[in-house]
């Protein structure tokens, strides 16, 4: 089958892609980054592992971490890819207010009810 | 005097108490403090009452609420700060009691029928519900290609799919190694895919229509009917409120087969939701890889479309009504065979159409959350007409079935029940011409209307132990009166361990000609007794699961043990003759049982690898001609393994699947003068699968059976199909060999 070494192929990606991330981690960074943090209306785990995924399938999104107690996203991202307005509009198309800027209304419907801005932090 | 002395010294003690204890609290940390908070109703922000409130690590010390919702806690030991709340009729919720800070912990009301299940974490197996139920998810089902429900079942340990026979590729489940017709396949808690529909079923759902199945092992609630005898397998498909807005999947594989796949989903008002499910797929080559002059799959056409609506007022009623419809032809057989042209050649054919629809109604009580009424609705036709080689067999099947469903508590929410009743109506009509030439037609027909009453009761203890117990008694106007007694019991012992015990009857009545279509495939005639009875059965069984700590993560070990023991069964004996399919009743003094052993073991040894390993054992006897024989094609041992890896976010994922299967019995060929059981050889097969996610787009490859294993001569007597040699049906292994597919899913929030 023709299939198989493509498939091989693509596992030898994985391998040389974790392990090329390994070592990008501890040199320093080729491309200039910049943070961002945002004010989110994020309020529970569940929002954070939401929050976080969305960001990660974000063009030029190097890592996001969203601290539920103070509900902070901060973004490390890549100037030349992306912007802080696309990031935002971004968290918002997730469904949770950005620096005051409301949710987007039809993805803020579909969170989970623990996701509401109704609730507490928890 | 003296008294007022007394009082003032007491009074000082007292001070000189409080300021120590104060002077304590202030000193170390805060942490010690109990946890206080208030549990509120998450839609009218009042307070709930009677809520458990417990730690996740200490299912011990848990507190109720008060009146006021208000609840305080004293803190376990252990760095684990969350706190899990339940209450029937909501939700539960996990929450972290992080420093001081007073909770306040919003409820959401489930106002779902049926069971009320909590997946904090979509534990694969979960450690609330009373019975032995593992849970497959979204995100298991694609695993594995998933066209439909039966591969759903290849990353799955406890359930089995075989191949009926090598020609017509009709693909059974088996639980507890008992026939798929044992195990009630439920669709959003209702029956479904019953009787005649049951050799195709699996084919009959779409993967990417599917959110998720739980498999209950062993006798489950007596509330579904009386049918389930090995297990139940219970389907939710997407739910029109949550599912997103568009899921594209489109599949190709190096036969030529395509499936595709398309959900819409839409909120029309805040209230009303519904989601259009459609699916088709298609196999319009002639594959014939093993050379036997026979097609290795049929030719297959199939077109689904499924409607769901959900109404949900916000106030406790919520109505769901479905609407689906089905087409499907197949046509296997021979290469030169031509579904108008005939000639000399021995062909499949089928031609299958279904129309299914259901609705629920549920209320549940303001203020009164585990408190509600249900009913359930749901009609099908089911109509085929199908020819195998010489014979004719077709079929229709009308049925009808209605459940009032009532739930509420005896005093406190630790006794709850549910009661209700049920009236099940089934009109079978079949006819069988076991050749074109000869005129002996067999007509089958049944009407079955079956009123009942079932109840079930359940004591929870709000910590560790929980028991259900039901009862149910139907009118069967065919068979009298069935009265189906059910136990589980749910138990604790430990933090991390939990044992369950079930224990209960199932009845079913059989429907000898469409549960053995695969034996059409074969020159053994059919005789069945004329006096068939019910299938009864009792059944034992319980497991033990362990959580535990491995590298740093957590790791589940199940085991299982369930005896199943027929009262009576139809046999379907084909030891004592070669050239003959006996059907009848288990013979007086005879025996029939299946005993299951499952060992499994979850961990995850690297961030993102997750390893199951199973082994199973089955020893599965029925007397077959006064002999106490193994059940024909059932494999003793089976060994499990799958590997499956994610970067993190799911970017990337792989999956291995290593599939072990002992020897099997078969049945004699026809023609030949052997007696006794012969044996399949053991095998192994390896199947894989990369999935490569994006924002909005995914991208998956396989292989099945990488190996390109293969059952060497699937077919005896291919060259004279006609002759008395010919048998299909023994098929312990892979036709076609090793599978390449490739896909993509497109999702739209």
């Amino acid at each position: 089958m023709k299939f198989f070494p493509s498939f091989l192929l693509s596992c030898l990606l994985i391998i040389s892609g974790g392990a090329f991330a390994q070592t990008t981690k501890t040199k320093a960074k080729g491309p200039a980054t910049e943070t961002l943090q945002l004010k989110t209306s994020a309020v529970c785990d569940m929002c954070k592992a939401r929050l976080e995924k969305a960001m990660a399938y974000e063009k030029g999104v190097q890592q996001a971490t969203l601290d539920v107690p103070s509900q902070m996203l901060t973004v490390t991202f890549r100037p030349d890819k992306t912007s802080a307005a696309a990031l935002t509009s971004a968290v918002q198309k997730t469904g949770y207010d950005a620096n005051g800027q409301l949710a987007d209304n039809k993805a803020y419907e579909r969170l989970p009810e623990c996701c509401k801005k109704t609730n507490d932090v928890h | 005097m003296h008294s007022s002395i007394r009082h003032s010294r007491a009074l000082a003690v007292a001070g000189l108490v409080l300021a120590a204890t104060a002077a304590q609290a202030q000193t170390p940390d805060p942490s010690v403090a109990p946890v206080r908070g208030q549990v509120l109703d998450v839609t009218s922000n009042s307070p709930v009452p009677g809520a458990v409130v417990r730690w996740l690590s200490n299912p011990a010390g848990a507190a109720t609420t008060d009146a006021q919702g208000a609840f305080s806690l004293v803190r376990p030991a252990g760095t684990d700060n969350r706190l899990i709340i339940n209450f029937l009729g909501y939700l539960a919720d996990t929450v972290r009691a992080e420093g001081t800070r007073y909770l306040r912990v919003p409820l959401r009301r489930s106002a779902e029928l049926g069971e009320v299940k909590v997946e904090a974490r979509a534990l694969a197996y979960s450690g609330l519900t009373p019975t032995n139920t593992q849970v497959i998810t979204s995100r298991d089902l694609t695993k594995s290609a998933c066209c439909n429900l039966a591969e759903s079942f290849e990353t799955n340990a406890s359930v089995e799919v075989s191949t009926t026979d090598a020609a017509s590729g009709a693909k059974q489940i088996q639980l507890l190694g008992l026939d798929g017709a044992y195990t009630l396949l439920t669709l959003e808690n209702l029956p479904a895919l019953r009787g005649l529909a049951t050799p195709y079923r699996l084919g009959y759902l779409a993967g990417p229509w599917i959110e998720g199945i739980d498999i209950i092992k062993g006798m489950g609630s007596v509330v579904n009917g009386y049918e389930s005898i090995a297990g139940q397998v219970n389907i939710h498909l997407k739910d029109p409120e949550k599912t997103d807005r568009l899921h594209f999947n489109a599949y190709v594989n190096d036969m030529g087969k395509f499936d595709l796949n398309l959900n819409l989903a839409t909120r029309l008002t805040p209230k009303l939701s519904t989601a259009l499910l459609l699916h088709t797929d298609h196999l319009g080559g002639r594959i014939d890889r093993n050379d036997d002059g026979f097609l290795d799959l049929p030719r297959a056409t199939q077109f689904n479309a499924f409607n769901k609506w959900k109404y949900n007022s916000g106030n406790g009623v919520v109505l769901e009504a479905g609407l689906g419809a089905l087409r499907e032809t197949r046509q296997g057989g021979q290469l030169g065979f031509r579904e108008n042209t005939p000639g000399p050649y021995y062909g499949i054919t089928q031609e299958t159409n279904r129309f299914t629809g259901y609705a629920k109604a549920s209320y549940a009580w303001t203020g009164r959350p585990y408190q509600s009424l249900g009913l359930l609705l749901s009609g099908t036709d089911h109509d085929f007409i199908s020819s195998y080689g010489r014979r004719n067999y077709d079929g229709n099947q009308r049925t009808g079935l209605a459940t009032l469903l009532f739930q509420s508590i005896i005093g406190t929410t630790a006794h709850t029940y549910r009661t209700g009743l049920s009236f099940q109506y089934d009109d079978y009509r079949e006819t069988y011409n076991p050749s074109t030439t000869s005129t002996e037609l067999l007509a089958r027909n049944r009407r079955e209307q079956v009123p009942g009453a079932f109840g079930e009761y359940t004591y929870q203890n709000a910590s560790n132990l929980t028991v259900v117990g039901g009862l149910r008694l139907d009118r069967h106007n065919l068979y009298g009166w069935l009265l189906t007694p059910r136990l589980n019991v749910k138990y604790d012992p430990a933090k991390n361990t939990v044992l369950r015990f079930a224990a209960g009857k199932g009845l079913r009545v059989a429907n000898p000609l469409a549960e053995n279509s695969g034996m059409f495939v074969s020159s053994r005639d059919f005789v069945i007794s004329p006096d068939l009875q019910p299938e009864k059965a009792w059944s034992v069984g319980g497991s033990a699961t362990q959580y535990f700590n491995a590298f740093g993560r957590q790791g589940t070990l199940v085991a299982d043990y369930y005896h199943t023991e027929f009262q009576n069964q139809v046999v379907v004996d084909s030891y004592t003759s070669p050239d003959r399919l006996l059907i009848g009743n288990l013979a007086s003094g005879g025996r029939s049982y299946s005993r299951s052993f499952l060992a499994e073991v979850l961990v995850e040894p690297l961030k993102g690898l997750e390893v199951k390993a199973a082994y199973k054992h089955l020893d599965v006897q029925t007397t077959y001609g006064g002999e106490l024989l193994p059940r024909v094609l059932v494999p003793r041992h089976r060994l499990f393994l799958n590997l499956a890896y994610a970067t993190a976010f799911d970017k990337w994922r792989a999956d291995l699947t290593v599939q072990g299967y002992g020897q099997r019995p078969l049945a004699p060929e026809p023609g030949s003068v052997e007696r006794g059981p012969i044996f399949s050889p053991r095998y192994a097969l390896l199947n894989t699968q990369i999935t490569r996610a994006f924002k909005r787009w995914e991208v998956y490859a396989g292989v099945e059976n990488l190996t390109n294993y293969r059952q060497r001569n699937p077919i005896q007597g291919a060259a004279a199909p006609f002759g008395p040699t010919f048998d299909a049906a023994m098929v312990w292994g892979p036709v076609y060999g090793r599978m390449s597919y490739l896909g993509m899913r497109f999702t739209l929030p």
